[in-house]
């Protein structure tokens, strides 16, 4: 059931005919004349084509069918390190085969140059810059960010926000990325998921098992997605640590083997 | 010949005005030169101050005067640079002192497409340096000169127009006319017309043969070869501000000036500067002599763009701690280059797209730190650690970068195909030691799940960062997957650990 907007067919949710067919006049529903015009319980359509993300499950659930260009899209995470750039490195990695910059801004730990390039992406297309290593007094760590967003040359940008921000720092960035011509990524902390924000697609990653993502869609232009989804991120895991992976302590512990770790008794 | 005489009538009060903060600059201004009015800008004669009074007259007029020193030195360090604002246009500027320019623009017309665009070019180049013009275009240069100092937008096409404008000229306008003004007032020679119909040698006997022969050069009658500006070869301008700068948009208010007499020396010579420093002079403070901070500004592409300079040189003055006051800028610049502009176009191209992101890196290095903006290169070595070295975006890197973008060569893309994930991407920064229990690693209190492994990796026996390790891919309780490793042998280990380390997570 594909809930976009399509100007030909009516809409997939089309309210009930036996209701309204007396109140329905004979000309077309108003929302197959335009494409700005949409029912709030259809998927918005954004006005440029939204790069896909590579997974078609998600896709299926953005509006616009991919990440949202010129806007801002924020993830918030428990912790880093569950899957969160694998989800992104499809579209980075399509960003930058068309020859634009991709630029990270304070990234929570040091990157490893040969993971990004089994990830698919190419560090010669790639900045990262850090803000928070030197502070003057009245410092912003956001005005990088909002300048690179501004100038609009730079392909994509994933940016990790510092916590406690301000909503209206948040709304300063989404101004900014209307000059900004591809995807701009905000990782967040999981706290900032209860304070308001003006990026139009919000989602809550948590890691739902070795090598999966649950994806819950907190706010998104179109109908609220009250089920998460779950990608199946590019694996690390081979088949049999896979297997290995999905027996729980306890229960079948004794099922499978526990890899032994190889010690080395000191003789001396 | 046809040549364009520009005179600037306020130029020694804006020479003045340019020194001032900018708060300053809109109030009633007034020269003085021994101790008497020189001259006075427009607010300060609407409370009726006049050139030829005392000091103690003028303030008692108005007492929020701004009183300032006429300075020779500095009204023709503002005609040089008009004058070089003025060499984009024509080889032959000459300067006609105290307040003149003169161009011969006969040569440079077809060029620019006729006299009125070259004019509004002109007014448009020369608008930055902020001085109200007077333009006369005449076929002899002293008579355009004369001409300018009365008159403004004249054009006199040929010889017989210039001598009808010349015959209603006043006689004060030659030099030797205003050493014998009152003895050809008091013969009643007001104009240049009545003193043409006089016999030249009477005039001659009377008034010495200068008279005649400017009256000559001025209606063509006689050769009146000019002397050509020549342009330094260095740029080195300065200018003393008023009241001392305290704060950064003083001393930049200054800047701008400087700046824009920079850019009118680089648009003479249709150059690019590369780099360029701004010298501030500061007061004397107990007893130490007058400190000098200079600010060397090196530029990743060469530029003429007032506006980019002018942004550069503010994020880096933010950042600069000024021991003192400053009483005086200076700018410097011996290194430029001539090379092609960036083209304007609608719609961007990889070439504007590139000098976007020049610009953009200059300024978040200038801002936060050329060692903050980073590109990663890849090592070849089997230590994690040490497989990745991350270097300051160069500027030559970018442009190699565009050359290749520009070229075709796309990166190494893995549409369908995907690389077997076997390295972590974050990788924290020291080894993070883990306890243990029932022999199995915890991390933050859970117990950890070791999925796969081990795998070994010894390298750096070369170098003396020996590095024995078994590394292990492990599960935490929430899915997440970490790299671990054990050191092989037991060495050692300071802290008394049993050997389990953290070295990443998967992302």
């Amino acid at each position: 059931m594909n809930p976009r907007l399509n100007p030909v067919l009516p809409p997939a949710s089309a309210p009930p005919v036996g209701r309204s067919a007396g109140l329905r006049a004979t000309g077309p529903s108003p929302e197959s004349l335009h494409p700005s015009l949409w029912r709030a319980n259809q998927l918005g359509r954004s006005a440029e084509n939204a790069l896909p993300s590579g997974f078609g499950l998600l896709d299926a659930q953005l509006p616009g069918g991919g990440w949202p260009r010129r806007a801002l899209t924020e993830l918030m995470l428990p912790h880093l390190g569950i899957g969160e750039i694998r989800l992104l490195a499809a579209s980075l990695a399509a960003t930058q085969s068309a020859g634009r910059l991709v630029m990270m801004f304070d990234p929570p730990a040091a990157v490893s140059a040969p993971a990004l390039a089994e990830l698919g992406l190419d560090v010669e297309q790639l900045l990262v810059i850090h803000t928070h290593l030197q502070l003057r007094p009245g410092a912003d760590r956001l005005w990088a960010l909002e300048q690179a967003l501004k100038s609009g040359h730079v392909g994509a940008v994933v940016g990790w926000l510092p916590p406690h921000l301000r909503s209206e720092r948040v709304r300063r960035l989404q101004l900014a990325a209307h000059a900004h011509d591809g995807p701009a990524f905000m990782l967040r902390e999981m706290a900032a998921q209860s304070h308001a924000s003006a990026a139009p697609l919000r989602l809550a990653l948590h890691s739902a098992g070795a090598d999966q993502l649950a994806l819950r869609v907190l706010k998104r232009r179109g109908p609220p997605l009250l089920a998460p989804l779950h990608l199946a991120l590019p694996p690390v895991l081979s088949a049999t640590a896979w297997r290995r992976a999905q027996v729980r302590d306890g229960a079948d512990a004794h099922a499978l083997q526990p890899l032994r770790a190889a010690t080395f008794v000191n003789l001396a | 010949m046809l040549w364009v005489a520009l005179h600037l009538p306020l130029l020694s009060l804006e020479s003045f005005a340019a020194t001032l903060p900018p708060e300053q600059a809109g109030q009633p201004l007034a020269l003085m030169d021994a101790h008497r009015i020189v001259s006075a800008n427009a607010g300060a004669r609407a409370l009726g101050v006049e050139a030829g009074m005392k000091r103690a007259t003028a303030l008692s007029l108005a007492p929020q005067l701004l009183l300032g020193q006429a300075d020779a030195r500095r009204d023709a360090d503002a005609l040089t640079s008009v004058a070089h604002a003025a060499l984009a246009f024509t080889p032959m500027v000459n300067l006609s002192p105290p307040a003149g320019v003169l161009l011969e623009v006969q040569a440079s017309l077809r060029y620019f497409g006729g006299l009125a665009p070259l004019l509004a070019r002109l007014q448009v180049t020369l608008a930055p340096l902020n001085h109200r013009l007077r333009c006369v275009i005449a076929p002899t240069a002293q008579g355009a000169a004369l001409l300018s100092r009365v008159q403004d937008r004249l054009h006199c096409a040929d010889r017989p127009a210039l001598q009808q404008a010349l015959d209603a000229a006043p006689t004060w306008l030659l030099g030797a006319g205003q050493v014998h003004w009152d003895t050809l007032q008091g013969m009643g020679l007001r104009t240049l017309g009545e003193l043409r119909r006089l016999p030249r040698a009477g005039l001659a006997r009377r008034f010495g043969e200068a008279l005649l022969e400017e009256l000559d050069c001025a209606l063509g009658d006689r050769p009146d070869p000019r002397e050509p500006v020549i342009l330094p070869s260095v740029f080195c301008s300065q200018i003393e501000l008023f009241a001392r700068a305290d704060t950064t948009e003083q001393v930049l208010h200054g800047a701008q000036i400087l700046l824009a007499r920079l850019v009118a020396w680089l648009s003479a010579q249709h150059a690019f500067v590369c780099r360029f420093s701004l010298l501030m002079k500061h007061e004397a403070r107990w007893g130490h002599s007058h400190a000098v901070t200079v600010l060397d500004i090196a530029l990743a592409e060469p530029s003429r763009d007032p506006a980019h300079m002018l942004v550069l040189l503010r994020e880096r003055l933010a950042a600069l701690q000024l021991p003192a006051p400053t009483l005086e800028l200076a700018l410097e610049s011996d290194d430029i280059s001539h090379r092609p502009p960036p083209n304007a176009e609608l719609f961007p191209t990889p070439q504007s797209e590139h000098a976007g992101l020049t610009r953009l890196i200059e300024r978040l290095q200038a801002r936060l730190g050329r060692e903050q903006v980073q590109r990663l290169v890849p090592v070849a070595d089997h230590r994690p650690e040490w497989a990745t070295l991350a270097q300051p975006a160069e500027p030559l890197w970018l442009r190699q970068r565009e050359a290749k973008v520009a070229g075709g060569e796309r990166p190494r893309t893995l549409p369908g195909q995907s690389l077997a994930i076997t390295r972590p991407l974050w990788l924290l920064p020291q080894p993070q030691p883990l306890q243990e229990r029932q022999s199995r690693p915890l991390l933050d209190g859970q117990v950890l799940q070791v999925l796969a492994g081990p795998e070994r990796i010894e390298a750096g026996w070369w170098d003396g960062g020996l590095a024995e390790r078994d590394y292990f891919i492990a599960q935490t309780a929430e899915g997440a997957l970490v790299w671990l490793y054990r050191a092989r042998l037991p060495l050692p280990v300071a802290g008394g650990s049993k050997g389990w380390y953290l070295q990443g997570r998967f992302a």
